[in-house]
């Protein structure tokens, strides 16, 4: 049976949690597309680039030079042909006022980037195995600052 | 003697005055009675005299008739009948004289009974004339005549002797009576005559007594004055007070010198002042005038002043309305110069903006150590993390070695940046104070550290804790750090146990402990059986980054005392510690009630 490739979108400065972020996914046994963009400015034309598909879900740095992640995530919930599109913010930092922020903003999920690879793997499983639809539905502040 | 009694005073004196003035005037008035009656009396002695004499002179008139007569009967020469004639008329006139003078009904009887005898006498008299005039004459008839005369003549005597003495009885009647009416007519006068005489004396009495205590209030009153005038150079400031109804404003000495100016050397009024006033804050003295016009209230200003001299001064404004006893609306006020203050202030101010800028860099720096010194210690933690993966495997032993200790110090690190942000989170001065439960705080503390706890089997004994107006997770912060704490540096050989004691504080001890504000304080203690410290470090442990053991033997930040020592100062509160080595710890917490 042909599965489409899941696509996923990752807006990260730094050039090791791309690298990093990349290599979880090779070692992740699903079929992944992953492209990466380096901020904010990119990550929009990118996403307005004429042809370009739209991605599954979006991996969101909210700390990054030229355009952060909180204008990217406000920018793309006032277009309406990404209503569709599933944001997971990826941040350093998980403290009381981003997770607050981004969840009023209308952001999925909010994952602490983790310092073990292996669990960074975990994480990462479980977000693209979620089924947005369902989840977004039942989505509360307890459940979208990921635990695992 | 303050005012009213004063005042009570006068009225006291305005009564005896006025009692003493009816009191002469009474006695004037009977003194008046008293001699009109007097005078009444003599009157009527005089009437009774006059009334006897009258009558007796009435009797010797009939006297003089009959003489005539008996002269004429014994000479028959008819000059002898000459008083004969003139008695007859004296006797009338008398009688008229007599009818006016005699008032009482009695006696105008007898004087009724007296003119019908008299007229019997002398129709007598006229008969006994008649048979003198007939010749021969009847000696006989003449005799019987004569007889009959005479008996006449007696009962006028007895009549008139009874007149008298009745005269006399009225007159004694009138003198008793009289008597009788002003015997105590003197007495009285006298006594009230005293008694006036008493009440000047005591009035002169008071009013002195009076005049002495004015004079000692007026002293008083000139002392108050005067330390009022030194309170003023001393303090700074002027009064002033401005009677709304008439207009008039009055400034103190001081208020003069303050603008640099001789006491009393213009007028004080609206005008002249504000011509002190600086030209940029002249609008707000005049909006402040008119508002007491239109409210009868001046409300509280500051401006500033340009004093003589050229110097700007600020100038604080405070005042109250006072209406008079005679509900006049005076305005009493003050104006301070506020400039030593206002430049203090100003200096706060800039050195409040210099700490909200130091604080703001402080926060930048939450951020930094939160993000920025985070992220690359996590990239490394995740290739450590690849390493110990796949890549362990081709390592020498040395290598395995040496990625392990590599691990030990990231994690120290971590653990590191995180108290430091913990520590930094304790600063923050929006946290919100509300009435909170501690037992319930401590709950959640016991609760975060179940697991330890339950692990080293730790025994906890509290008892009863207070509600107060506190920080709720920085308290618990607080009671978490504390145990944590005790369990830490439990001995290893013995069970651990940790007791929280609480009492409030008695009013020496928080003197002793220089806990300022007027409320009371509460003591909390937290005394566990660990190994205790040499209390000379007992200040020592509190500091950020200070630590009594090597990592390798207690693990440890530095950082979780000093923020027990942020949170309790957050909340205006003190902690102290006890140590005695071998023994145990005794961390004590002082917080307003």
């Amino acid at each position: 049976m042909h599965i489409e490739p899941i696509h996923i979108l990752l807006a990260d400065d730094d050039e090791n949690d791309r690298l990093i972020f990349n290599d979880a996914f090779e070692e992740i046994k699903i079929k992944t597309v992953v492209n990466m963009v380096k901020d904010g400015i990119e990550l929009m034309q990118y996403l307005q680039t004429p042809g370009t598909k739209i991605p599954h879900l979006l991996f969101l740095d909210l700390n990054m030079p030229r355009k952060g992640g909180m204008e990217c995530l406000m920018e793309i919930k006032k277009l309406d042909c990404f209503k569709d599109l599933a944001i997971a913010i990826y941040s350093t930092s998980a403290s009381d006022e981003d997770v607050e922020e981004t969840f009023i903003r209308g952001a999925n999920v909010y994952i602490k980037k983790p310092s073990d690879f292996e669990q960074l793997k975990r994480i990462l499983t479980k977000v693209i195995t979620i089924n947005w639809q369902y989840h977004t539905s039942g989505l509360n502040r307890d459940v979208f600052l990921l635990n695992l | 003697m303050n005012s009213n009694a004063l005042f009570s005073a006068s009225f006291y004196l305005k009564v005896i005055f006025a009692v003493s003035l009816l009191v002469l005037i009474f006695i004037s008035a009977l003194t008046y009675k008293h001699s009109v009656s007097l005078a009444d009396s003599t009157e009527w002695v005089m009437h009774t005299y006059k009334t006897n004499i009258q009558l007796d002179q009435l009797f010797s008139y009939l006297k003089d008739a009959e003489t005539g007569q008996r002269g004429f009967i014994i000479t028959r020469d008819s000059l002898f009948l000459e008083p004969y004639y003139t008695a007859r008329q004296n006797v009338n006139n008398s009688f008229i004289h007599l009818k006016e003078l005699i008032a009482s009904d009695q006696q105008q009887e007898h004087l009724d009974t007296l003119y019908e005898l008299i007229n019997a006498r002398f129709e007598q008299l006229e008969v006994s004339l008649a048979i003198l005039n007939t010749i021969p004459v009847n000696t006989s008839l003449l005799k019987t005549s004569m007889y009959i005369g005479k008996d006449f003549m007696d009962r006028i005597r007895v009549h008139v002797a009874k007149m008298n003495a009745l005269e006399m009885s009225f007159l004694e009647q009138r003198q008793s009576k009289y008597e009788q009416k002003n015997s105590i007519t003197p007495l009285f006068s006298m006594l009230l005559l005293l008694f006036a005489l008493s009440m000047f004396i005591f009035s002169y009495w008071k009013i002195n007594k009076d005049l002495i205590i004015l004079k000692q209030t007026n002293e008083q009153l000139r002392i108050h004055s005067e330390s009022m005038a030194h309170a003023e150079e001393i303090g700074a400031f002027s009064s002033w007070n401005w009677n709304l109804k008439t207009n008039q404003l009055a400034f103190s000495d001081n208020q003069y010198r303050l603008l640099g100016s001789p006491p009393q050397s213009f007028e004080p009024n609206f005008k002249n002042f504000i011509q002190f006033v600086h030209p940029q804050d002249q609008p707000i003295v005049s909006e402040g005038f008119e508002h007491a016009r239109s409210t009868n209230t001046y409300p509280t200003a500051d401006f500033r002043v340009i004093r003589l001299d050229g110097a700007v001064r600020h100038f604080k404004t405070l005042s109250r309305l006072v209406p008079d006893k005679f509900g006049t609306n005076i305005l009493i006020g003050i104006n301070m110069d506020i400039t030593d203050q206002f430049l203090n202030n100003e200096a706060l101010k800039a050195r409040n903006h210099e700490l909200e800028q130091k604080n703001k860099e402080l926060a930048s720096f939450n951020h930094v150590a939160s993000h920025d010194l985070q992220e690359p210690l996590r990239i490394v933690q995740t290739y450590i993390s690849r390493l110990t993966g796949k890549e362990i495997e081709m390592m020498t032993e040395k290598g395995k070695d040496y990625i392990g200790r590599i691990k030990v110090s990231i994690n120290r690190m971590r653990i590191l940046i995180d108290a430091l942000l913990l520590f930094s989170r304790t600063n923050r001065i929006e946290s919100v104070f509300e009435i909170s439960d501690l037992n319930l705080l401590l709950e959640n503390a016991k609760q975060d550290l179940a697991q330890s706890i339950e692990q080293k089997k730790a025994t906890i004994t509290s008892v009863q804790l207070p509600k107060l107006n506190v920080i709720p997770f920085q308290i618990q912060q607080l009671f978490t750090n504390l145990i944590g704490n005790s369990i830490k540096y439990r001995k290893p050989d013995e069970p651990l146990v940790i007791r929280i004691n609480c009492e409030k504080l008695t009013g020496a001890d928080q003197h002793a402990l220089k806990l300022g504000g007027k409320g009371k304080y509460y003591k909390i203690s937290v005394e566990d059986n660990g190994i205790g410290f040499e209390q000379h470090y007992a200040d020592h442990i509190f500091n950020l980054f200070q630590r009594l053991h090597h990592y390798d033997e207690y693990e440890g930040t530095g950082i979780g005392l000093a923020i027990c020592k942020k949170i309790v100062e957050n909340h205006s509160g003190l902690i102290t510690a006890e140590g005695r080595p071998g023994q145990g710890a005794s961390f004590f917490i002082y917080l307003p009630a």
